[in-house]
């Protein structure tokens, strides 16, 4: 699924925060932790053509659900500047701010240069 | 299934791959794909994984617009499930089950109240988790 992750530099993992009305995602993870995210859409990965299969596990967190995901609305904030219009009216979107938190810590790294998946990509971590 | 619509499926640059590997983890790969004149679908295929004939997979197509000011506009997507079977080279895709979403066709706020079901579902499993 289309989603929209944080790179996380202090402890290398990636998080991704979904909301219960999107929550399949995170039902799966907490029955199987094996994930990968893709980023291979340069509009969205600013990769240019690379693509990036990362491989790790995943833990959900959903012990706050309505606070547990703000200290990582500054990130939000810089890839989706119009979040805090939906933010402004959090209540008329109250489910949507019920928020899972998945932390991925990455295992293994794929990368395919220029995007070119008809070669076999370079392994890092394996 | 719901029906594909292929015509609007033909506007996507390109489709993942995704499948479960030998190691357990999801394998996602992007791939060029086309649709046939009889509306099969066509994948190229990749390098990885080697072996992809008779497998069941989710091909994902997504598409999104970078706004001037940051974020996204033109928010779409389909997931398919299916089968793949390698065919001189390529990859044919037999669709069975699809989901998708496009905030022209359904915008975002009723995308939201359209999934109040999952919401409740969610909210009833962690709550009889916090009562065991």
């Amino acid at each position: 699924m289309p989603l929209l992750p944080f790179y996380l530099p202090d402890s290398g993992k990636f998080v991704v925060t979904s909301s219960i009305l999107f929550s399949k995602k995170a039902e799966n993870v907490k029955q199987n932790p094996k994930v990968s995210l893709l980023f291979s859409n340069p509009e969205g990965s600013k990769a240019g053509k690379h693509a990036v299969l990362v491989q790790g596990i995943a833990h959900a967190d959903d012990s706050d659900l309505d606070h547990g995901w703000e200290k990582y609305l500054g990130y939000w904030r810089k890839k989706e500047p119009y979040i805090d219009a939906y933010l402004a009216e959090r209540e008329k979107f109250g489910w949507f701010w019920k928020r899972i938190v998945v932390q991925v810590e990455p295992k293994k790294i794929l990368a395919w240069k220029n995007g070119d998946t008809s070669r076999q990509p370079e392994v890092f971590g394996a | 299934m719901s029906k594909i619509d292929y015509h609007r499926l033909g506007n996507f640059r390109y489709a993942i791959i995704t499948l479960v590997g030998d190691d357990g983890f999801p394998f996602s790969v992007s791939t060029d794909f086309k649709i046939m004149p009889d509306q099969k679908i066509v994948l190229q295929k990749p390098a990885q994984p080697s072996k992809l004939d008779g497998k069941r997979v989710n091909v994902l197509f997504n598409h999104i617009t970078g706004l001037p000011e940051g974020g996204y506009g033109d928010r779409r997507y389909m997931l398919v499930w299916g089968t793949t079977h390698e065919d001189n080279g390529t990859l044919r895709f037999e669709p069975e089950t699809m989901s998708e979403w496009d905030e022209k066709i359904l915008p975002f706020d009723q995308y939201c109240a359209m999934s109040a079901p999952q919401g409740a579902k969610y909210l009833g499993r962690l709550q009889a988790s916090v009562e065991a």
